[in-house]
């Protein structure tokens, strides 16, 4: 997508920042406005959903407004940056109140807008070019220079032909129009608004000016005696307002697709860990460091998997077709500042469970620092949830889709148990698995579950055999 | 019978003046005069400023998508040095520096990525090709140009850059096995920079070295440090000698790096290790240059403050003139390609002037006139 700016240079409107990119999100500004920024200079750090990105001003020039708060979402096309132009870019040393200046910017672009005069002499000297450039080969020299008009802006407008028919007929210069439409188009309305006007260009100026009006007058939340103890909040009871954004924004969308996809049933089980904790810290004491009992239950599954491939799969939904994997990709999923990520370790069908216990911590280290590939939070079979570290005994997993399960595992606690009829202390881990039910049905799932609590309760066979 | 061995070859890798500034004497006595070395580290300077100020001019919205060539300047660099000025140079998207010492003025470029198709009209008497986008298909235009030349009797060679992931392609072993069989003067030489965008080198070349891939056509093949441009002058002057002598075809593999993103549409911070980028910097074709000729008192700081100067002023002028040029027009689409436009391309350059895309022109064109070729 094409964003042309106006050429008095007055703003700058968001381009494509990559191939294709139709928003940014706004992360930090980096002038000020009043500030006199040089062409290149550095105006903002944005994120597309490519990358992380520098934005330059295009041109020297003295910031007038800086238009979007860090976090908001920009548009590619609308306003990023506007500089003050003509007369007052030159006495932009001492800015005047925010209000005055406005309205005095608001006045001056009726002005013809003046283009900086150019150093003719400075336009001359091309300098030599490295290599050897004849002067017949420069490009202006073949297809000659841009006529450059003092006082009209050279910009010709889009439209279509019923758009420049009304314009005709209300004799308003529609190259003279500012466009609100698709792509920059120049659209009836705008026609109309600058006829009302008196038929010259002054639109983009004075709707602007208007829609900024109405946005600040009809914000005055009504004021109301808040306890000193509790943050001021709106008329709602809205103590903040946190955009959608970022990780948080595509977490929503992947659950929100998960959920309305997948028919999710959950099952649950309590499994008594008592001799596997007990074999873990034979582990832990023989490494000489902590180990979770997550890796020993990502082992278990592994193996479990082996047993019902049938949740091993994902659902190609367009395909209509359901598809089973060989290895286990192993999503695991990680809590982190900017909200839960799904890190994958690859065969983890053929890792011991130190060597998954090394995964996963490589892998939350990449999620927190955000330095995990792409291809790293991609390609899962299965995913398992450790939910219960923060407390919790059952859950209700939500299916990391196109995945057809997910095990949550939940706090384990010590408890009072009873076998062969004898009571006995016990540690009892709550797990609690989610499947597709269009592709797994309830018995697979219960004797999945099954499978997994033999295979915990009896580290022998989980680890010997 | 016993077995014998039916084929055992060895890859050279050619390096002269390496990373650490250590310069062989022997291989790179008289192979390029002082001066020159000189011009031609003024020549990648300038190329590295354009580079910069080329990838602001997107983030800008002032031009389109741009690829870096950052790391990369001595590789075509090198090669134009050693290529006659009659040869044709067949580039790919990472030949800037080439492509300037070739006598391209840098606007061509600009306007290229303005999406003006006047910088693609590249002016005849430099022997250049258009950068060439879609990957692998200029390594037949170059077998073409050459079989073009052989039959016509004339001495001119063609040199042909990509990637080392167009080496992946069916178009690169189609133009290599045409030119190895018809003996064609060509030279293939492929910028190895390790990463076809995020793909790394190592799973789609399960050789040690793409160097190979030439000899399976019976070419001669050679790696060689593309990083170092002393060593791209010595493998491009003998190839081309092979290819104007012998009319033999040769493969190079210049290992060399990417040092900036794929393009300004990547992020390669996304799946490179950033060490290997830090570990690549200290490989810079212009840091060796710079401290060989420093050894020999033919550069100084003032020298370099000078020459940052004359980038800056050079690449604005060259933006200038770039932004600058008339508005173009639709005929611009038609113009440059064909020599000579045939009826319907004249009808449709003719239709697309006058009315909206998809409406027939009401008044069809003389056939007699015809499109001019700048």
């Amino acid at each position: 997508m094409s964003v042309k700016q106006p050429a008095d240079k007055s703003q700058f409107l968001l381009p494509d920042l990559g191939e294709g990119v139709h928003e940014a999100e706004l992360i930090r500004w980096r002038v000020k406005p009043g500030e006199m920024v040089k062409e290149h200079q550095i105006l903002a750090e944005m994120e597309t959903d490519k990358a992380l990105v520098e934005v330059p001003s295009p041109w020297a020039g003295t910031i007038r407004e800086l238009h979007g708060k860090e976090g908001e979402i920009c548009i590619v096309g609308k306003v990023l940056v506007s500089y003050e132009v003509g007369a007052r870019a030159a006495a932009a040393s001492a800015p005047a109140p925010r209000a005055a200046a406005k309205e005095a910017a608001r006045v001056e672009v009726r002005e013809p807008a003046r283009a900086p005069a150019k150093d003719a002499a400075k336009e001359e000297d091309a300098g030599t070019v490295v290599g050897t450039m004849s002067g017949q080969l420069s490009i202006a020299e073949r297809f000659g220079r841009r006529q450059e008009s003092a006082a009209a802006p050279a910009r010709k407008a889009l439209a279509t032909p019923a758009v420049r028919r009304i314009a005709r007929e209300l004799g308003v210069d529609i190259n003279r129009v500012a466009p609100t439409g698709r792509g920059g188009r120049v659209t009836a309305g705008d026609v109309q608004s600058a006829a009302d006007r008196g038929g010259r260009g002054d639109a983009r100026q004075d709707a602007r000016g208007r829609d900024r009006g109405a946005v600040a007058e009809g914000f005055s939340p009504k004021s109301v005696p808040i306890p000193a103890d509790r943050p001021p909040a709106d008329a709602d009871g809205v103590v903040e307002r946190i955009p959608f954004r970022g990780v948080r924004r595509k977490i929503a969308q992947a659950l929100d697709l998960s959920i309305k996809t997948a028919v999710h049933f959950t099952v649950v089980e309590e499994i008594d860990v008592t001799d596997l904790l007990a074999k873990r810290s034979e582990y832990a004491r023989v490494l000489g460091r902590k180990l979770s009992l997550l890796p020993f239950v990502m082992f278990a599954v592994c193996r479990g998997l082996r047993k019902h491939p049938e949740l091993n799969a994902v659902v190609d939904d367009p395909g209509e077709a359901i598809l089973r994997k060989g290895p286990v990709n192993l999503g695991c999923a990680v809590d982190t500042e900017h909200g839960l990520m799904v890190p994958v370790i690859r065969d983890a069908d053929r890792l011991a469970p130190v060597e998954l216990s090394e995964a996963v911590r490589r892998l939350a280290e990449g999620c927190r620092s955000r330095t995990v590939a792409r291809e790293e939070l991609m390609g899962g079979s299965f995913t398992v949830s450790n939910v219960g570290s923060h407390g919790g005994m059952f859950a209700t997993p939500i299916i990391n889709y196109p995945e057809v399960a997910i095990l949550g595992l939940g706090r384990s606690r010590e408890r009072v148990l009873v076998k062969g009829g004898r009571f006995y202390a016990g540690t009892v881990l709550p797990v609690s698995l989610s499947c597709d039910h269009r592709v797994v049905d309830g018995a697979a799932g219960a004797s999945f579950l099954a499978t997994l609590q033999s295979l915990l309760e009896d580290p022998e066979k989980l680890l010997g055999g | 019978m016993p077995i014998r061995t039916a084929f055992k070859t060895e890859i050279e890798h050619v390096s002269i003046l390496d990373e650490h500034g250590q310069f062989d004497a022997k291989l790179g006595a008289g192979l390029i005069p002082d001066g020159d070395v000189v011009r031609l580290y003024e020549h990648m300077s300038i190329c590295r400023h354009l580079d910069e100020v080329a990838f602001k001019l997107q983030r800008s919205g002032r031009m389109g998508t741009y690829p870096q060539n950052m790391g990369q300047e001595a590789t075509s660099l090198g090669a134009a040095y050693a290529l006659d000025k009659t040869d044709w140079m067949v580039p790919c998207y990472r030949e800037n520096c080439g492509l300037f010492w070739r006598g391209l003025p840098m606007e061509y470029v600009l306007l290229h990525w303005m999406g003006d198709e006047r910088g693609n009209a590249i002016p005849r008497e430099l022997f250049c090709m258009p950068l060439a986008i879609p990957i692998g298909t200029q390594m037949l235009h170059a077998a073409g140009l050459a079989w073009a030349a052989k039959y016509r009797g004339e001495k001119q060679i063609a040199c042909t850059f990509f990637g080392d992931g167009a080496t992946s392609e069916g178009d690169f072993h189609e133009a290599m096995n045409f030119a190895a069989n018809l003996d064609l003067p060509v030279v293939f030489l492929c910028q190895n920079n390790s990463w076809a965008i995020s793909v790394p080198g190592k799973i789609q070349c399960s050789a040690p070295t793409i160097a190979q891939r030439g000899l399976a056509y019976g070419m001669h093949s050679v790696q060689c440090d593309g990083n170092d441009v002393f060593a791209m002058v010595k493998v491009v002057r003998d190839a081309a000698k092979r290819a104007r002598e012998e009319h033999r075809p040769s493969f190079i593999e210049a290992v060399t790096y990417r040092l900036g993103d794929h393009t300004t549409a990547d992020d390669a911070r996304r799946y490179r290790d950033q060490a290997e980028v830090e570990l690549w910097k200290t490989r810079d074709p212009l840091i060796r240059v710079r401290s060989f000729l420093k050894e020999r008192k033919l550069w100084n700081d003032s020298k370099e403050a000078e020459l940052r100067e004359r980038a800056e002023r050079e690449v604005s002028a060259a933006v200038q003139r770039a932004e600058g040029i008339e508005a173009p027009s639709s005929n611009d689409v038609f113009d440059h390609t064909y020599a000579t436009l045939d009826p319907q391309l004249l009808t449709q350059r003719e239709t697309l002037r006058t009315n909206s895309l998809g409406q027939e022109s009401g008044r069809r064109p003389s056939h007699a006139q015809s499109g001019g070729a700048h």
